[in-house]
């Protein structure tokens, strides 16, 4: 039983990272303008060539901790819903103004609001009526893929082969995202790594340190 | 009502609010543990700059402290902040600050929010914990501890945000302006003791002073003689959330009487002028600076032509270090009032050194202790037969337990 295990092991150390032949690896290296890895930056890669991959939409939760959001960063497919459910037990009022998705909820402890729809790609950028140092952002994307960089600066996808378009975002992004976005193609090869490095530095990063019930 | 009996009361109040809906709560119960060399304050009748004087060496109560945050609907809360101080007010159990505030939605990336109540106008860098306490040191800096003492417009207010940073740019801008009245006595406690460094805020309609006692013999701040009503008007500009720039101007716009025209009391026509910036930055680094500037008039009683006006000036330089649950601070206060006109009474110059660490024990349990020593001339000190010249110092170990629904 042993042996076996350890040769299934192998076989996904061997075979599982390596896409099937309709595939290949895309692997996108976000540095900042000092040439340091980005952990945490939004990645979306766009087919250009007209294939469309339709990507089922998600049920996210941003929830409220500690006068917080809950992760502060969520990626999400058009059409996905996200709850916010206050797990804090003083009250929110969660809104957005950004085109994207306008909306304003109310959040009291233990009273659970329906889930918001975003059918738009865009940014939305989140505060708190009530704590003003509370800020969180929801990324919707059409593209079918997406995610953050690791805390090495790399994300990394297996795609269809075709040509894309890859777009960066970062909530402390100084640069004009239209000056980061990439075009490439994943041709023949199994692995397609590409680096885009900031031409800006980053904006300072919020201060992390200080109590939530202090005067923003 | 004893002390012992508000302090039971506002922990039974307290007790009881988990039980309504939607409202935010917080308890505050602060001992101190004192040793000061320093003239009894103005609570005491003295011509003391601190809190605690040297018959209050031994067991103190710093504050006790009850606050309410009601949601009334999605759009409008009301705020009530009621402390205790061990001061022999007129009342042991005082309100600070009352408040009803209109918060529609931010649209298209402005705000505006209307208060209506009793609240300090938007001067504070210092004074951003809950109950308006500074969560740098003990002791307030001169400016805010004279605001504690005698501004509380009791009015309206409306801010107007234009919130840049939720709309891609790095800075925010806001203006405010407010109309108020209640605040024609505000300028005794400046004309009679001038600066001093307190953590006590006069609550509403409070006394200052004790009657009889000289030089204040319990006046109070917040009365209204005339139909005048009070203006300020200000603006505040932050980039990120690491710089708040404010400056703002008062005027309360009494009209001077003296105490033969508002018996016991004078109306005092005082304004000022104030600016600050606070910068914080990595790794727990903040530097507050703050200035302040004003002038406070009303008319001596039995002299002719006897209107007298006292310029005042203070400011004040902080820096602090926050090391984990750790706050180590250090603060520079210079103040200066001189005297005008008939009168002849009043003038003051001095300057304060503040040291404090504030220990976070648990989320719930804070621990500090604060060095204060203010070196002061004071011509009201020397009327009454002090030393024309005196440092004062006040040593203060604190233990304060806090409870509340944002308090885990």
């Amino acid at each position: 039983m042993g042996a076996l295990a350890a040769l299934v092991v192998l076989w996904a150390a061997t075979f599982g990272g390596v896409p099937d032949a309709e595939g290949a690896t895309l692997v996108i290296h976000v540095q900042t303008s000092e040439g340091h890895a980005l952990p945490g930056a939004v990645v979306m890669a766009q087919p250009l060539d007209g294939t469309v991959r339709k990507v089922t939409p998600l049920r996210a939760v941003m929830d409220q901790v500690n006068r917080a959001f809950a992760p502060d960063l969520l990626v999400i497919p058009t059409g996905s819903t996200v709850e916010f459910p206050n797990s804090d037990s003083v009250s929110h009022q969660i809104y957005s103004f950004s085109p994207t998705k306008r909306f304003q909820l109310p959040l009291y402890h233990g009273k659970p609001y329906p889930p918001v729809h975003f059918d738009q790609a865009g940014v939305v950028t989140l505060g708190c009526n009530i704590h003003d140092d509370m800020v969180a952002y929801l990324i919707v994307t059409d593209a079918p893929f997406f995610g953050r960089t690791d805390g090495a600066g790399v994300w990394s996808s297996d795609v269809t082969r075709g040509r894309y378009r890859v777009t960066l975002w970062h909530p402390r992004l100084r640069d004009n995202e239209a000056d980061l976005e990439r075009e490439l193609t994943v041709g023949e090869s199994d692995r397609v790594e590409l680096t885009v490095r900031l031409t800006k530095a980053l904006q300072p990063a919020p201060l992390t340190d200080r109590p939530h019930s202090w005067d923003y | 009502m004893s002390r012992t009996r508000a302090i039971a009361w506002l922990t039974l109040a307290a007790a009881a609010v988990p039980c309504w809906a939607n409202t935010d709560w917080e308890l505050d119960l602060d001992a101190r543990l004192v040793s000061s060399n320093a003239e009894p304050s103005f609570m005491e009748g003295g011509l003391g700059t601190t809190r605690f004087s040297s018959n209050d060496d031994g067991l103190q109560l710093g504050r006790a402290r009850l606050a309410l945050t009601q949601s009334l609907g999605d759009l409008l809360s009301a705020h009530v902040d009621a402390s205790i101080y061990d001061d022999k007010d007129r009342t042991p159990v005082g309100v600070t600050e009352a408040w009803l505030l209109f918060r529609p939605y931010p649209f298209a990336g402005y705000r505006f929010r209307l208060k209506a109540g009793a609240f300090y106008p938007p001067i504070s860098l210092e004074n951003r914990a809950p109950g308006w306490d500074s969560p740098y040191t003990l002791s307030y800096s001169a400016i805010n501890s004279w605001l504690a003492t005698e501004v509380r417009p009791l009015g309206i207010e409306g801010t107007l945000d234009w919130l840049g940073t939720r709309t891609g740019h790095r800075f925010d801008l806001g203006v405010t302006a407010g109309a108020f009245g209640w605040n024609q006595g505000t300028g005794v406690v400046i004309t009679n003791n001038g600066f001093s460094l307190t953590d006590r805020q006069t609550p509403l309609f409070g006394r200052v002073g004790q009657p009889g006692a000289d030089p204040l013999g319990g006046a109070e701040p917040f009365l209204q003689f005339d139909h005048h009503a009070g203006i300020y008007g200000g603006i505040e500009l932050r980039y990120l959330d690491r710089v708040v720039l404010r400056a703002l101007r008062y005027d309360n716009r009494a009209e001077p009487a003296g105490d033969e025209v508002t018996p016991p009391n004078y109306s005092q026509w005082t304004r000022f002028n104030t600016a600050g910036v606070r910068i914080e930055g990595d790794h727990g680094w903040t530097a507050i600076v703050q200035w302040l500037d004003g002038e406070t008039t009303t008319v001596a009683d039995g002299v002719p032509g006897g209107v007298s006006s006292w310029p005042f000036r203070s400011e004040f330089a902080l820096l602090s270090k926050r090391l984990g649950r750790h706050t180590i601070s250090a603060r520079y206060d210079r103040f200066t009032v001189d005297s005008v006109g008939a009168w002849g009474y009043g003038a003051q110059d001095g300057h304060a050194w503040t040291a404090a660490w504030l220990y976070d024990i648990t989320s719930h349990w804070r621990m500090a202790v604060e060095w204060l020593q203010v070196v002061s001339s004071s011509s009201s000190r020397e009327d009454f037969g002090g030393p024309p010249l005196l440092t004062e110092t006040q040593l203060q170990l604190s233990i304060r337990y806090s409870l509340g629904s944002g308090i885990y």
